[in-house]
């Protein structure tokens, strides 16, 4: 059972979002993942299990005063669901080439991954991980790590970290939100800034020899593709994999996609079914509608 | 050869009709062709030797059918000798037997016996000699079981051919006007099977209609014949409904039977005046089991006859709308209402007594939550928004009785909670949306916040930060809430790790190298049943958004355009012509509009707003209107019109409705003759001689001229003021209270244009003259008319005064401030002044006295704002929820009657000493309680809304309880509740934050 019945909730409320996502990238995303299946259907636990051993007096050792400045038990559930609406943001946008989705164990950690489409670092398909600190909206910028530090002059050679930071140089709740962050994870790769490099020889490159940075580049992004498939460097059930094509497994998450458009005016109908409505459109009026009652 | 047949004999005998094929099986078609002949032979003798016509008396050509039992024909020919009455009896049983059990020819053919049946003419000539003889009620029964058992089993089509339909129908007509029992039982199962025919083979039907035609009338005998059963009770009853609605989907596919139903026939009038009888007898009064009950369960219904009997109608009714054709499903809608909601169960919201009053609410919460078809609930819908009787809608009638401390208070509550769980655009439109459209509620430059997305959480943080600091989750948790609390933690470090060892270890290594950590928060025990909160606030809100996708707009603020909509434009416009236009649509039901046009030309309008204050704040303030202006000030009524010709149709259906036996009679009888006439003629063609006689018809007459023609109508009732000055009827519960409630009786009947209402209300009171009795004699109390002019003006005055510049000072903002007196929605209705309508006005004042309020009411308040809370428009959501939000002064949020009640606790919490134990006390009692509310809400499978009362509760099982605590401690349980309140209402507010941006699938 899952031990923090907080995480399922999430699990489950992004749910919906999420296919939406997979299939999108479905060539992508790696579908067996074999804990998907129960985790995805959770919900709600009626009383954790787990809940029952942990009656010892509670030590209240560290009452947080949540950003909100109320009540330290539900702050939690503040960050909780801060972080859900973020994700829904990030689903509204639509952002070209970039699919995310929180991990199974924590909403502070998203995985993601980047598809170049044209460009110096074309054909580029980089993974990161979104990392949001714990007091979010109130504290720093999140960061964003990819798995493989890609050749770049604003991402650190070592660590794969990209300055983001230059960007959002003080984050502001209701102004910044992290789809702004991925959309900048996408733009470095079209327009290189070089200035207060991470990676000073890529920077220094750029400048002075684009020939040698752009082999290099290549090389960097022929490496990256080349651990696509290696197993996700944090092991968690909604970590982000690649498989080769497999028909048994891809084909028929391949052909939903291809349906899916069709599919909205079918349930357009189903979902006649509860409400009620005789107003006109344009009307304020009840029962302004022309053909009274609407036939089921 | 004698083998087979005696066999059937018996078996047909014993009504055994099991296993007869087998009996037949193998017996050679020639050999029962030869027995049927035989057979046939034996029979024609016998009714040769009786016939009359070969007797050659002079006489006899004059009466050879004579259904008159006892009458010159049977004593001229003397009677027919009992052994060969048997004799025949026995031959046609096995004839019939035969018959049925024929196998058709080939490719469809007839069989040779059914062929001979339809060149000798045998079913015909063996009704004829039924005639012959007295025609009781016996001889009719044995008749329709003959053809009940021929319809029912025969293995080829028989009703294809004329020789056997004609007399079937001639028995079927002749039958119309039985009484007794046992043949109505045949005669309904007989149709029954019929209609079952019909509907497997819908080319009969035209057969149906042609054996009339051919005489010059349509007629659908098979219907009308059922039309009386529709109101019976038992199985009879059902039988007939059930074979109506075969006759009703067959309907929807045949044009020629819709048009038959619809303009031939009192189908649609029976069915509704039915309603207004079956409501005649329903109690006017229920016992109340206790203080909690607020709406009839199931449970409780099924201890009522009359109402279970009322209840099958409707739902037969609702049934006849979902599979009618649209032109029978328009009249008939349009019947129940102008023949149903309209003249009886308006008057019933408004009778006299509180009792009465609630027992009426009850009664229409159930049918709202019984009637299924969205055309029936339109009707019903329309009636509440936008009738109006006595020119007071019946929808600000029944909001301002929410306002009403006794029961009639709990009741309406429970109505509104079935009104707002059908999720109808229209009911949400005129009691919350309509007053939020212009925005003016809220600071101008408020508007764009409308549709702001709470991200963070900020409101329900700021909802969940009222709790009282006695109920705080931080401070000295009640032994209870240890069990309801989770772990919140660090992944890998929490104590239990049984079942996922894996994952937690995963989980602890996360640190990726790279230093950066991703847990959430230390160790934090959590409220459990916020989390349950969550989930149902889930729930609810995502089927709300789901059933709303329907809706005509979003109500975000830009659509409808405030601008377009300011008070005054949005307020009465169409009010008039917006009156059911099921009703006006039908040029043929002329009666709705002329009752309209009557109230509007004819008189004064009333002044809307000394009605509209029936029964607000009737308790705590009670401006008593004085009704003793002198009746000469108001204009003379015109003079009475002519009943309109849908009403006269309506009085003589209802008429014989009050006789007990419903007969359509013009064209019925006009049915029946034509049946008596081809029977005599064909008989005289059979029999060469006959003469047309009358006997027949004579036989028939007497019913329809019982009918009374008069039935102490008086159409010209004078259309004057009627005023229900009842106030001394008033209830002993409301002793208290007389001269308020005496003053919301005071209101003013517009009585012009219901003097045909009154003489329908007579006519539907005859039905029950118990029941209606009481009523009668209210009426008949002299009642001084009122003048509206001094009210009018005093109103008007008030008005003035109420300008926006100048706001009261107590109705300043200020969430902690003194109690704001709820001001009715009359009063600042027509003004631009901010007002979110009486409706919510209405709640939230009855939310502000939460620390008095009973348990009940308090479950069904914060049930109703919960669900008002769920609904996804944005300008119903930031008004309920988004406390960033800048309203109005003079706009009272919910946010700031929680704030007066945290205070209200806060305060009684310092002032006793042993709340907190209370509390605790409290807790158990409802904790304790929580099985049986589910228990009843599942049972009782009542309401609309998927609300449970119980799920506002804790869910764990308590330990066992320490003390007890009466429930007449309101403001302890008020505490908890309010409490849990601010969770739900916070759980509503953060799953919108997620729920409302994402687009829905699936």
């Amino acid at each position: 059972m899952n031990l923090n019945p907080f995480w399922s909730m999430s699990t489950n409320t992004s749910r919906k979002p999420r296919s939406d996502n997979e299939e999108q990238s479905g060539h992508g995303e790696q579908r067996a993942s074999p804990a998907r299946m129960p985790f995805g259907r959770k919900q709600l636990p009626p009383i954790p299990k787990n809940a029952a051993p942990i009656t010892k007096p509670s030590p209240m050792g560290t009452p947080i005063q949540s950003a909100n400045g109320t009540h330290a038990s539900y702050g939690p559930f503040y960050l909780e669901y801060s972080l859900l609406a973020e994700f829904t943001l990030v689903i509204k946008q639509k952002l070209p080439g970039i699919y995310v989705q929180p991990s199974y164990k924590s909403a502070l950690m998203w995985f993601g991954v980047i598809f170049i489409r044209h460009g110096l670092y074309q054909d580029g398909v980089f993974k990161f991980t979104v990392y949001i600190p714990d007091n979010y909206p109130d504290g720093e910028c999140p960061k964003l790590v990819f798995d493989i530090p890609v050749f770049h002059p604003l991402v650190d050679p070592v660590s794969g970290e990209l300055d983001v930071r230059r960007a959002f140089t003080k984050w502001r709740r209701n102004h910044n939100h992290i789809w702004q962050v991925l959309m900048y994870a996408r733009t470095v790769f079209y327009k290189i800034n070089t200035t207060d490099p991470l990676n000073p020889e890529a920077a220094v490159l750029y400048e002075k020899d684009v020939q040698l940075f752009k082999s290099k580049v290549v090389d960097s992004v022929k490496l990256c593709n080349s651990h696509l498939f290696d197993q996700p460097k944090i092991d968690d059930p909604y970590a982000i994999s690649f498989s080769p094509w497999n028909p048994a497994v891809h084909e028929e998450a391949k052909d939903r996609m291809f349906t899916y458009k069709r599919r909205p005016e079918d349930h357009h109908k189903a979902s006649q079914a509860s409400g009620l409505s005789w107003v006109k459109p344009g009307s304020t009026q009840p029962f302004s509608k022309e053909d009274n009652p609407p036939q089921s | 050869m004698c083998d087979p047949v005696t066999m059937m004999a018996s078996v047909v005998a014993s009504g055994n009709r099991d296993g007869q094929s087998l009996v037949l099986k193998g017996v050679d078609p020639e050999t029962c062709m030869i027995v049927f002949k035989n057979h046939w032979a034996q029979v024609v003798k016998i009714l040769e030797k009786h016939d009359p016509l070969r007797s050659s008396s002079a006489l006899s050509s004059l009466s050879v059918i004579n259904l008159t039992a006892g009458s010159s024909g049977s004593s001229r020919f003397g009677p027919i000798p009992g052994d060969e009455a048997n004799a025949v009896q026995n031959y046609v049983e096995h004839m019939l037997f035969l018959l049925m059990e024929e196998e058709s020819g080939q490719a469809g053919a007839m069989g040779p016996i059914l062929e001979f049946v339809v060149m000798e003419n045998v079913m015909e000539r063996l009704f004829v000699w039924s005639l012959r003889r007295e025609f009781t009620d016996d001889m009719k029964l044995e008749q329709l079981k003959m053809y009940e058992m021929l319809v029912g089993q025969a293995r080829q089509p028989l009703l294809h051919h004329k020789p056997i339909l004609r007399p079937l129908m001639m028995l079927l007509s002749s039958c119309s006007s039985t009484t007794a029992p046992a043949v109505e039982a045949e005669l309904v199962l007989l149709l029954n099977q019929l209609c079952y025919v019909l509907a497997k083979d819908p080319s009969i039907l035209e057969l149906f209609f042609h054996t009339s035609e051919d005489q010059g009338a349509t007629n659908f005998l098979i219907f009308s014949l059922l039309i009386p059963f529709i109101h019976r009770e038992g199985t009879v009853g059902q039988q007939a409904r059930d074979a109506l609605l075969l006759i009703m989907s067959l309907s929807a596919e045949n044009e020629r039977v819709a048009k038959h139903i619809a303009e031939n026939t009192f189908f649609c009038p029976v069915l509704a005046t039915g309603l207004s009888g079956l409501y005649s007898s329903l109690p006017t009064k229920l016992e109340v089991p206790n203080e909690e009950w607020h709406c009839l369960h199931k449970e409780d219904w099924l201890q009522m006859p009359s109402l279970i009997q009322f209840l099958n109608s409707l739902e037969f009714c609702n049934a006849v709308i979902q599979v009618a054709h649209p032109d029978i499903r328009d009249q008939l809608v349009s019947y129940i209402y102008n023949g149903f909601l309209v003249p009886v169960l308006a008057p019933a919201l408004h009778k006299v007594t509180l009792e009465e009053v609630m027992t009426t609410t009850a009664y229409l919460d159930l049918f709202l939550r019984s009637v299924t078809e969205p055309a029936l609930l339109q009707t019903f819908l329309s009636f509440i928004l936008l009738h109006r009787h006595e020119n007071v809608h019946i929808l600000d009638t029944l909001v301002s009785r929410i306002n009403t401390p006794f029961q009639l208070g709990i009741v309406s509550l429970a109505l509104f909670r079935t009104l707002i769980g059908l999720y109808c655009e229209d009911v949400m439109l005129q009691l919350v949306l309509r007053y939020l459209i212009p925005c003016n509620h809220m600071m101008l430059s408020q508007r764009r916040v409308v549709r702001e997305r709470d991200c963070y959480s900020a409101s329900a943080a700021k909802i969940l930060a009222l709790t009282p600091s006695c109920c705080s989750p931080d401070r000295s948790p009640p032994p209870l809430r240890q069990l309801d609390s989770i772990l919140f933690s660090k992944g890998g470090e929490t104590p239990d790790n049984s079942g996922n060892t894996e994952e937690e270890m995963s989980f602890s290594e996360e640190n990726d190298g790279s230093g950066n950590s991703c847990t959430i928060g230390s160790e934090i025990y959590l409220d459990v049943s916020y989390l349950h909160y969550l989930y149902d606030a889930r729930l609810s809100i995502s089927s709300c958004i789901r059933a709303c996708r329907v809706w005509s707009a979003p109500y975000d603020g830009e659509d409808p355009p405030p601008e377009k909509y300011q008070p005054g434009v949005l307020e009465e416009p169409g009010l008039t012509s917006r009156h059911p236009q099921i009703a006006l649509k039908k040029a043929q039901h002329p009666f709705a509009s002329q009752a309209g046009s009557c109230v509007l030309s004819g008189t004064d309008p009333l002044p809307v707003n000394q009605l509209e204050l029936e029964w607000d704040d009737s308790y705590d303030a009670c401006p008593v209107q004085t009704a003793d202006a002198p009746a000469e000030s108001r204009p003379p009524p015109p003079p009475p019109a002519e009943p309109p010709k849908h009403i006269q149709e309506m009085r003589r259906t209802a008429r014989m409705l009050v006789k007990g036996s419903y007969i359509e009679e013009n064209d019925f009888q006009d049915d029946v003759m034509v049946y008596d006439l081809i029977a005599k003629k064909d008989s005289g063609n059979v029999e060469r001689t006959s003469k047309p006689s009358s006997s027949q018809t004579e036989e028939t007459k007497p019913g329809s001229a019982d009918i009374p023609l008069k039935n102490g109508l008086n159409l010209t009732l004078p259309g004057s003021a009627i005023v229900d000055n009842s106030r001394n009827s008033l209830d002993a519960k409301a002793n208290g209270q007389t001269d308020c409630n005496a003053n919301l009786q005071n209101t003013t009947a517009v009585a012009l244009g219901d003097d045909l209402l009154a003489q329908y209300e007579e006519l539907i009171r005859t039905l029950d003259p118990e029941a209606g009795g009481k009523q009668v004699k209210a009426d008949r109390e002299v009642k001084k008319p009122i003048t509206p002019v001094e009210v009018v003006e005093e109103d008007e005055m008030d008005f003035a005064s109420f300008s926006a510049e100048t706001p009261e000072p107590e109705k300043l903002h200020s969430p902690f401030g003194t109690i704001n007196r709820f001001r009715s929605g009359s009063a600042t209705k027509n003004h631009s002044l901010p007002f979110t309508g009486p409706f919510i006005s209405v709640l939230l004042s009855r939310l502000e006295n939460m620390l008095s309020n009973s348990l009940h009411v308090n479950l069904l308040l914060t049930g109703i704002l919960a669900q008002l809370a769920a609904y996804p428009q944005p300008l119903l959501r930031s008004f309920l929820l988004n406390t960033n939000l800048v309203f109005q002064p003079t706009v009272r949020s919910l946010y700031q009657v929680l704030a007066i009640v945290k205070n209200q606790i806060e305060e009684l919490a310092a002032s006793k000493k042993d709340f907190t134990e209370l509390i605790t006390a409290a807790q158990h009692c409802l904790m304790a309680r929580e099985p049986s509310f589910i228990e009843t809400d599942k049972s009782g499978g009542s309401s609309g809304s998927n609300h449970h009362e119980g799920g506002r509760i804790l869910k764990n099982s308590p330990p066992p309880k320490p003390k007890a605590i009466s429930l007449e401690r309101t403001e302890v349980f008020a505490t908890i509740l309010f409490t849990e309140f601010l969770k739900e209402l916070a759980a509503i507010a953060q799953e919108h934050s997620i729920l409302s941006y994402i687009p829905m699938e699936e």
